[in-house]
């Protein structure tokens, strides 16, 4: 059997899913001995296009964007969605809450007609995904798992419970019971509670988990002393594109 | 069992000898919390301390544990069961009862091998409660005192007195590590139990169940259908906090794990809870309890009424572990049972 080709591709993002991926360092080159990285411009220079799996890092925020992302979906015969601003549009998702002008101007200021751009949505609002990995930035060990799946033709599955359930097995004290706001209660699990084991809260980076009860959410927020405006703000950080979201979409969408 | 009084300044010559063979575990403040850590050289132990936070069952039954190691090229695979020796030092007796209710249920059916492994490495060392938990209701739930399940259960009779009762002949062997100590006088075995009437009676002052517990179980089976489940599930995030805080919770899930080689592999299990979505999602899609306001209820209907049926005792201790770490503030089985026989009894 010939090694699948793998290709990375950035959109609107920092890149740092990939540089996760770099960080891998010595494993990289165990894992890479199943794959042939065809595309992938933190590691090498050389690129082609002929792939068969193709991870998509960024969200899309511009009409050029979902072309070129129409045409890797074309190509690839799986497409994976990798970082926050991939799977659930991520901190990009800020200026949706803006009108256009205003978030154009705030940017680029005097030059903004120059620039083409639009609401920012995840890779999977705009063509069929097979696979997303959560997280800002994604767990490496994580990364590892799903092309070890891939490899094994095993299907993975994100987990479908909150950082709560990790939080607890990591043996950590709440930090909401402590005081502080901590979205971790909605948040899909995976990390292994990375955040709250070093000490700071989680900030929903993984997006809502499946059925995530986000009015709950606000009156446990609120009970817990917080300002309604706290709590919104904290939400729309990484969960925006679910804020905006009605009725069935929305269930659809985190189901 | 015999009684024997230690004092405060011989605690870290046992300390010291007891380590050199066992992990030893004492609790220990963290902020305004109370953890069992590894002791270390002069370090303070927590003699009044309310509750640990994070489950006894932790120790005996760990969040992920290896069970196989597998090889994918041979299909060969071989058993991992690792236990070290350990010290449980100062558990709490509902804490105990929790440990005891879990040997009863990792050997029912087939023995849980790495369940048990552990267990018979484990030394556990008792401690009468000096404070309760604003939480806790053990002193309603039968979990105020355990006959059996101890190594050595301590008794602090004094700012630098302890009555030791000996529960095992391990037990006796490691009080005796650094020599024979003093058996203790009827006066001071009735001081131990004046201590414990005294606490007893503290912690029935307070969260009290209105009712009988051996009514629990009946009032659970009239309950199914009460619309308490749906009102109180409202606010449920479905966390699985309650399951994997309860000391009494023992599901797991497993699944497997292979190396970047693809060469070789390990199944390991990892805690799972009923409260979780998926927990009952079967191939095909069907999931047993899809609804929140059905976990929820599965949840207490096993505390209250699954596991009586099963062992004759009730699935809850009373630490309180779920109240204090629930952020909707919705799991508490003291007020579920409360209400629920107040409702059973209006009906009649």
């Amino acid at each position: 059997m010939s090694k699948p080709k793998v290709a990375f591709f950035d959109f609107a993002g920092c890149e740092g899913d990939q540089l996760q991926i770099a960080n891998l360092e010595e494993r990289l080159l165990d894992i890479a001995s199943h794959l042939e990285i065809v595309n992938f411009r933190e590691v090498k220079t050389e690129q082609a296009d002929n792939y068969d799996i193709a991870f998509i890092e960024g969200s899309i925020t511009r009409p050029e964007d979902e072309k070129r992302l129409k045409k890797i979906r074309k190509q690839a015969k799986m497409l994976i969605a990798m970082g926050a601003c991939a799977t659930i549009g991520g901190i990009n998702c800020l200026k949706n809450f803006l009108g256009k002008q205003e978030y154009t101007s705030l940017v680029y200021g005097p030059y903004a007609r120059h620039y083409s751009t639009y609401a920012t949505r995840p890779v999977r609002a705009v063509v069929p995904v097979d696979g997303e990995i959560h997280g800002c930035p994604i767990d490496k060990e994580e990364f590892v798992l799903v092309v070890k799946s891939l490899l094994l033709g095993k299907i993975y599955i994100p987990p479908d419970y909150p950082v709560c359930v990790e939080c607890k097995k990591a043996g950590n004290i709440c930090q909401l019971e402590q005081g502080r706001l901590c979205l971790g209660m909605i948040t899909r699990a995976g990390c292994k509670a990375t955040c709250i084991s070093a000490g700071s809260v989680c900030w929903g980076c993984r997006g809502p988990v499946p059925g995530a009860n986000l009015d709950a959410a606000r009156q446990v927020i609120d009970e817990h002393g917080f300002s309604w405006l706290e709590a919104e703000d904290r939400f729309r950080l990484y969960l925006g594109y679910f804020l905006r979201l009605q009725g069935w979409v929305y269930e659809q969408e985190t189901t | 069992m015999s009684a024997h009084v230690v004092y405060l300044e011989q605690l870290p010559s046992l300390f010291e000898k007891w380590k050199e063979k066992f992990k030893l575990f004492v609790p220990q403040k963290k902020g305004d919390y109370y953890l069992l850590q590894e002791y270390e050289r002069g370090q303070e132990i927590c003699f009044d301390y309310d509750v640990i936070y994070n489950p006894i069952k932790s120790f005996l039954f760990p969040s992920y544990e290896t069970l196989l190691d597998f090889d994918l090229k041979t299909y060969a695979s071989k058993p991992v069961v690792d236990a070290e020796p350990q010290i449980l030092f100062g558990i709490h007796p509902y804490d105990i009862k929790a440990i005891n209710q879990l040997d009863q249920l990792m050997e029912m059916g087939s023995v849980d091998v790495n369940y048990r492994a552990r267990r018979d490495k484990t030394v556990i060392m008792g401690l009468e409660p000096l404070r309760v938990a604003k939480t806790a209701f053990w002193s309603f739930m039968d979990a105020e005192k355990v006959d059996f399940g101890f190594d050595l259960f301590w008794t602090k009779i004094g700012p630098s007195a302890f009555v030791v009762e000996v529960g095992s002949v391990l037990g006796e062997e490691l009080l005796f590590v650094n020599g024979k100590v003093d058996v203790a006088t009827a006066a001071e075995k009735e001081v131990a139990r004046r201590k414990h009437q005294e606490i007893v009676k503290k912690a029935k002052m307070q969260n009290v169940l209105k009712f009988p517990n051996t009514d629990i179980p009946k009032v659970m089976a009239k309950s199914f259908n009460s619309y308490v489940w749906i009102e109180k599930s409202r606010k449920c995030l479905s966390c699985g906090s309650c399951n994997f805080i309860c000391p009494t919770c023992y599901c797991f899930d497993i699944q497997d794990e292979v190396d970047d080689l693809l060469k070789k592999g390990k199944r390991y299990r990892t805690w799972d809870g009923c409260m979780l979505r998926s927990f009952a999602s079967i191939a095909g899609g069907h999931n047993f309890r899809k609804q929140v306001f059905e976990r929820y209820r599965h949840r207490y209907m096993r505390k209250g009424r699954y596991i009586y049926d099963l062992l004759g005792e009730l699935g809850c201790v009373g630490c309180g572990r779920c109240i204090q770490s629930c952020p909707a503030r919705i799991a508490n089985p003291l007020e579920i049972f409360n209400f629920l026989w107040e409702d059973v009894s209006y009906e009649k």
